[in-house]
């Protein structure tokens, strides 16, 4: 009795706090396991606007780590928003590696929203929980922007989906002078571009399958059907004789990025010039005040792909020690995502010119990944059993009706749109449907996203702990005669990724890493040594650092991955000097030698 | 330097009499009253040039109109000025032609040019027909001055031929902003070369003209003696000279064709800059603009492309090739290239299974791969033969034969305008180093071929194919090349313009000589030529607006078939002399088709045309197209008919069914 009592009160309070406290309640007195301090869902496709509601509950809820701003303003005039997630107590944001994340630039392809969204959840609800979490968003600073394409993910969102892959500045697509003035037309206001048929008993040339009613198929010469087919939805607006043939923008955002970038007749939709379009110029000019940004994931999707440069063939190989390091990252990739595929743009896609990782790879030296995200079909029905039934076509799940039959039986039919009657401007009387839904194919099934956002944002997190983190090691000092001193210093990046990547260098786009000699001494010379181990046993000839002022050593190819270099200073002086490693990706460390 | 002052249009000077003189001889009809005072014949500062322009507008404002498309780094404006009569046909709907100038800092005589010709314009409105024609129908841009804030840096009393505007620019990417710069050494407020006495140069004195420098050639038994250097201290004591001067980058090399990415001076990507950006924003607006004409250090009009498509010439100065050399190995020291790093990576051991990966670029996903496309880097066949014909025009009314030093064209303004806008595009320096064919040439000539060398100073600037692409260090230097011309040009005819060498002391050397060119009296000839070159390619630029297309409806036919069924026909006409789209505007779809729309509802069309046909490229000197529509209407009904082309104008007739 005494425990039913108490049950109840417990109840009744609990049902106080949580009609008190409708959203992100403490949960304190469940035993739920972990217990998070903001719900999101990652079932579902949020909207600029959700989105943007959702980082400002997150914000507020780790404001310490947390920072929301925008970077600018897309051409419909929403905000281009940034998440900054930095720990103040470790360092300040520009001293630190920084990632960038983004995603979504092709405003159909909006999963990555939720990647990133996912992301920021992911390390503030796990920090202090998880070791390596903990330790990550320690060490590292992170960019995150879920749409940086605001105006197409809310046009997909709004509209039926058909033309959001572009931006919405006004191209005159069909040369008339005018401007969008002929989109596509949802006339019944279902979001979805439907297909339509008109009955037409004994005179048509198409039929219901009898396979599935859901298939028209034209009948066979010498026989007639009950339908005709009219196209899809859509009205000539503009009465020239031609239907929707200029809708919003029609131009590529991921084309107008300013490495190999190429006009419009080489390369489609790439605009009049590099960083013309709003939202290209707002990230560009972000990535360029941030130049410790040393990592970068740009989000597309489909097709399962973990995808670097170069963009085009003619771009030519990037230097052997930067494919060695894609490579390593690549090939882990493929092991953290099992459905997708390393590959370098041109030869596993195609012939891409001004694209996004083009530019922050050649022209900013940022080591740059682009996930494809979702595979596709491969991805419904996995196991080898199931894949070879697929080969068969009378297979419920063969080729051609897989989707529908995952659609049927995993997804209650949510996706497929059927005939409907619809009184057309044109037309009278005929039957609009037969399609699935503008998500389908692009998108994973929504109950599936969470582990597509988990296993990509495991991926970037992986290039993120990467990331170049220059250590001054072991220091040693041997006195050569009087007050001459030999003085080694080891320099190590324990990490995959270079302090300058080779192509970098190259180009001149990174800041060379220098290395600073304080004190009043006089320095004979400097120069690597090859092999510290061996050295005084074999006391080979080591080269002179060719440079005016010693003090100041240029590396202009920065220091490699998983590396440890030995500088030797002779130096002439006594008391003590402190050397600083300056690298604008890789941080910056100083040690103190004593001249004894 | 003086302002201009309006009131002296009215006076009639010598060089008036001149141009009249070759304007009748060229055959137009020319009652010039207009002249140019002596008080022209000056380079102008920024302020002084920005208030010409403004007393220019205010003298011709029914005429002329001023508007500034952008400000750059340091506040200047970036003038446009339209040039038509303003009552008529809309200007915006009339072809154009778009007059640009100094995009190179130091390319100053481009503006005064453009200014000049907007006087010639102007002041001969009322007397000219042909240039009354000329605006009344058709519309003039002008970009005068580009890049004021390079400009400007070569009026700080130190001549140095800074093409650069006021970016920030790390030139050797050291991690240090603009630390080592010119120094003049003389204090003869000119910025030239240092020969510098070296066992390890590369150049000697060269023996038939003591006055230029030469790369030696070992296979001839020549030791080099010297290094060059630009005149200046290794300021931040790092090996190089002059490495890292102020600014900034060059607006005519930050275009979109052939863009030398990640090249000094050419910004940190393609338009990166106000000004380019300025130029293009509004140039994609205007898609009027049917020609261009580009003031600055590249040419196709004094030698037009050869048969080839590629630029006949761009032969620079080697001395300055030579002092740019010298510190070409500034941004790139500290590539570590030994020490424990490279050998101990952990990649070098993956290089022995690397052939396994799947990333290589050979290895195919199985998706078909679209071949790369290449853009275009050559004049199209089909256009070539009207750059012929403007290059003989240009020539003719000019009288233009040599070429002064110039570069080879890369992120160049009036390539971008050809290569991507699609429309012809002209460049030239404006003026020439011509170099009468008298005695002494002769004898040059026969010197040079005893000594060896293949072509005379002139001979050269027709064979550039044989020389190639010079880029820096690429000719030889010495009295074969640019050098030797200029130097004979500049005695002749600005004397100051070659400083003779003079020892000076030096912090960083002991025997060290100053001398050679003066930069900008290479790039920019005597100020007193300027109001003569202003009128010359005035005339040029009434002759260019002659030519373009002009499309027009020219015959409509309507008849009835009875039933309310009707036949239109209609045949459009390109009375100009230009095509809608020359060849390689229609293949880079820099000009869009010309639109012939018949103003029905689709629906009423039964057969024939569509209600919106385009014309991708309609030939000019009369060339017509022909349409049929066989559509239903009534008797009575009118029908709007209607023709729009970007560089030909547009037409429309009213069309009655009966």
């Amino acid at each position: 009795m005494k425990t039913t009592v108490k049950y109840i009160i417990s109840l009744a309070l609990i049902i106080i706090g949580t009609s008190l406290c409708p959203t992100d309640a403490s949960s304190q007195d469940y035993a739920s396991d972990p217990q998070f301090k903001v719900k999101i869902d990652f079932n579902r496709w949020h909207d600029v606007h959700e989105l943007y509601d959702d980082m400002r509950r997150l914000e507020k809820a780790y404001p310490e780590f947390l920072s929301m701003e925008s970077v600018g303003k897309s051409y419909n005039g929403l905000d281009i928003m940034v998440m900054k997630i930095n720990n103040p107590n470790t360092g300040n944001e520009m001293d630190k590696a920084a990632m960038h994340i983004e995603a979504n630039i092709h405003g159909n392809e909006i999963q990555g929203g939720e990647v990133c969204l996912y992301t920021i959840w992911y390390l503030m609800e796990n920090y202090g929980r998880i070791d390596k979490i903990t330790k990550l968003v320690d060490e590292r600073v992170f960019y995150i922007f879920p749409t940086v394409n605001p105006d197409g993910r809310q046009h997909y969102m709004e509209k039926e989906g058909g033309g959001a892959r572009t931006g919405h500045v006004p191209v005159d697509d069909d040369n008339d002078g005018l401007y969008e003035e002929d989109p596509s037309n949802d006339l019944n206001g279902n979001g979805v571009i439907e297909q339509i048929r008109k009955y037409v008993p004994g005179e048509g040339n198409y039929r219901i399958s009898r396979d599935d009613p859901r298939f028209m198929e034209p009948v066979p010469f010498g026989e007639t059907g009950d339908y005709i087919m009219l196209g899809s939805e859509g009205i000539d607006d503009d009465k020239d004789g031609r239907v929707n043939e200029d809708g919003p923008g029609s131009y590529d955002p991921n084309r107008n990025w300013g490495s190999n970038w190429q006009p419009n007749y080489i390369q489609g939709g790439a605009m009049d010039y590099p960083f013309q379009l709003p939202e290209t110029r707002a990230l560009n000019d972000f990535l360029f005040a941030h130049p410790n940004i040393a990592g970068l994931q740009s989000y597309h999707n489909t097709g399962g792909m973990i995808l670097r440069g170069p963009g085009a063939k003619t771009t030519g190989e990037y230097p052997r020690s930067d494919v060695s390091f894609y490579d390593e990252l690549g090939k882990d990739g493929e092991r953290m995502l099992p459905f997708y595929r390393y590959m370098v743009i041109w030869s596993g896609l195609y012939n891409v010119y001004g694209g996004s990782i083009d530019w922050s790879n050649d022209g900013l030296g940022i080591p740059s990944f682009s996930n494809e995200l979702w595979s596709g079909s491969g991805q419904y029905f996995t196991s080898p059993e199931l894949k070879e039934q697929a080969k068969d076509p009378n297979s419920p799940i063969s080729r051609s009706k897989s989707r529908y039959f995952f659609d049927d039986h995993l997804e209650f039919g949510d996706q497929y749109v059927p005939w409907k009657t619809f009184d057309h401007p044109d037309y009278g009387e005929v039957e609009m449907g037969g399609r699935f839904k503008k998500h389908l194919g692009r998108l994973p099934p929504r109950f599936m996203n969470e582990e597509l956002c988990h296993r990509n944002m495991a991926f970037t997190l992986y290039q993120a702990d990467e990331m170049p983190m220059i250590e001054l090691g072991e220091t040693s000092v041997k006195k050569i005669s009087g007050d001459v001193y030999r003085v080694w210093i080891d320099i190590t990046n324990p990490k995959i990724t270079p302090s300058i990547m080779a192509k970098a260098a190259q180009n001149n786009v990174v800041r060379p890493d220098l290395i600073l000699l304080n004190g009043d001494v006089e320095l004979i010379s400097a120069s690597w040594i090859n092999d510290k181990a061996t050295h005084d046993y074999t006391n080979p000839i080591t080269s002179l650092i060719d440079q005016k002022d010693l003090k100041r050593l240029i590396i202009r190819n920065g220091h490699p991955g998983k590396t440890t270099r030995t500088l030797q200073y002779l130096v002439k002086g006594s008391g003590n000097i402190s050397i600083t490693y300056d690298s604008v990706k890789g941080g910056k460390v100083s040690t103190n030698v004593q001249l004894k | 330097m003086e302002v201009i002052v309006n009131h002296l249009f009215n006076y009639c000077n010598r060089r008036g009499l001149v141009l009249l003189i070759s304007l009748l001889m060229s055959g137009s009809i020319c009652l010039s009253q207009a002249a140019f005072g002596q008080e022209d014949s000056d380079y102008k500062n920024f302020e002084q040039f920005e208030s010409a322009l403004k007393s220019l507008v205010k003298a011709h404002s029914g005429l002329a109109a001023m508007e500034s498309i952008g400000k750059t780094n340091s506040g200047r404006e970036i003038w446009l000025l339209t040039i038509a009569k303003k009552s008529g046909t809309p200007v915006d709907q009339r072809p154009g032609l778009l007059v640009n100038a100094n995009l190179e800092g130091d390319h100053l005589i481009g503006s005064e040019i453009a200014l000049g010709s907007m006087k010639y314009l102007l002041s001969n409105y009322e007397s000219d027909e042909s240039i009354k024609k000329a605006l009344d129908e058709h519309v003039f841009y002008f970009l005068p001055k580009i890049n004021p804030d390079g400009a400007e840096k070569n009026f700080g009393g130190l001549s140095s031929g800074v093409k650069t505007n006021d970016t920030n620019y790390d030139g050797d990417n050291d991690g240090r902003m603009d630390e080592d710069g010119p120094d003049d050494l003389n204090g003869d407020g000119i910025i030239t070369v240092m020969r510098v006495k070296d066992p390890n140069g590369l150049y000697m004195i060269d023996p038939d003209n003591p006055g230029l420098m030469k790369k030696s050639d070992p296979m001839k038994g020549e030791a080099g003696e010297y290094s060059v250097y630009w005149e200046g201290i290794d300021n931040d004591a790092d090996g190089f000279i002059n490495e890292d001067p102020t600014g900034g980058v060059d607006i005519n090399r930050n275009f979109m064709h052939k863009y030398p990415y990640f090249k000094e001076d050419a910004g940190i990507h393609m338009a990166s800059e106000k000004e380019t950006r300025a130029v293009i924003d509004w140039i994609v607006k205007q898609r009027n603009v049917a020609i261009m004409l580009t003031f600055g250090e590249s040419d196709n009009l004094i030698s037009p492309p050869n048969s080839r498509g590629e630029l006949s010439s761009d032969k620079g100065i080697s001395m300055f090739d030579f002092a740019d050399a010298s510190f070409a190995g500034a941004s790139k020291v500290g590539m570590v290239s030994t020490g424990r790093g490279y050998g101990m990576g952990r990649f070098m051991g993956m290089q022995f299974f690397r052939g396994s990966r799947s990333s290589t670029p050979e290895a195919s996903s199985g998706r078909s791969s679209r071949p790369a496309r290449e853009p275009a880097t050559t004049v199209n066949k089909s256009d070539q033969e009207l750059f012929n014909q403007f290059s003989k025009k240009y020539k003719e009314i000019t009288g233009f034969e040599s070429q002064p030093p110039l570069r080879e064209p890369a992120g160049a303004l009036f390539e971008y305008g050809y290569y991507q806008y699609g429309i012809p595009s002209l460049a030239t320096p404006g003026w020439s180093m011509d170099i009468p064919k008298d005695t002494t040439l002769k004898e040059d000539r026969q010197g040079r071929q005893t000594s060896g060398r293949q072509s005379s100073a002139r001979g050269a600037f027709s064979m550039r194919g044989a020389s190639g692409m010079t880029g820096a260090g690429g000719s030889s230097g010495g009295g074969d090349g640019m050098d030797a011309t200029a130097l004979k040009w500049l005695k002749k005819n600005n004397s100051d313009g070659f400083v003779e060498w003079q020892s000076v002391s030096h912090p960083d050397f002991d025997d060290v000589e100053v001398g050679g060119f003066d930069p900008m009296a290479v790039t920019n000839p005597p100020a007193d030529m300027i109001s003569d070159l202003g009128e010359k390619h005035g005339e040029f630029m009434v002759y260019l607006s002659s030519l373009y297309a002009d499309v027009k409806i020219a015959q409509t036919e309507v008849t009835s078939h009875g039933g309310g069924i009707f036949r239109i026909k209609a045949e459009i006409e390109n009375a100009g002399f230009l095509p809608t789209a020359i060849q390689h505007g229609v293949t880079s779809r820099g000009v869009k088709p010309t639109m012939v729309q018949l103003g029905v509802d689709p629906d009423a069309i039964m057969s024939g045309s569509r209600k919106t046909n385009f014309i991708q490229k309609l030939d000019g000197s009369g060339k017509r197209q022909k349409y049929e529509w066989l559509i239903k209407g009534r008797s009575g009904d009118k029908i709007e008919l209607k023709v729009v082309s970007q560089k030909g104008g547009s037409d429309s007739a009213t069309i009655v069914l009966k």
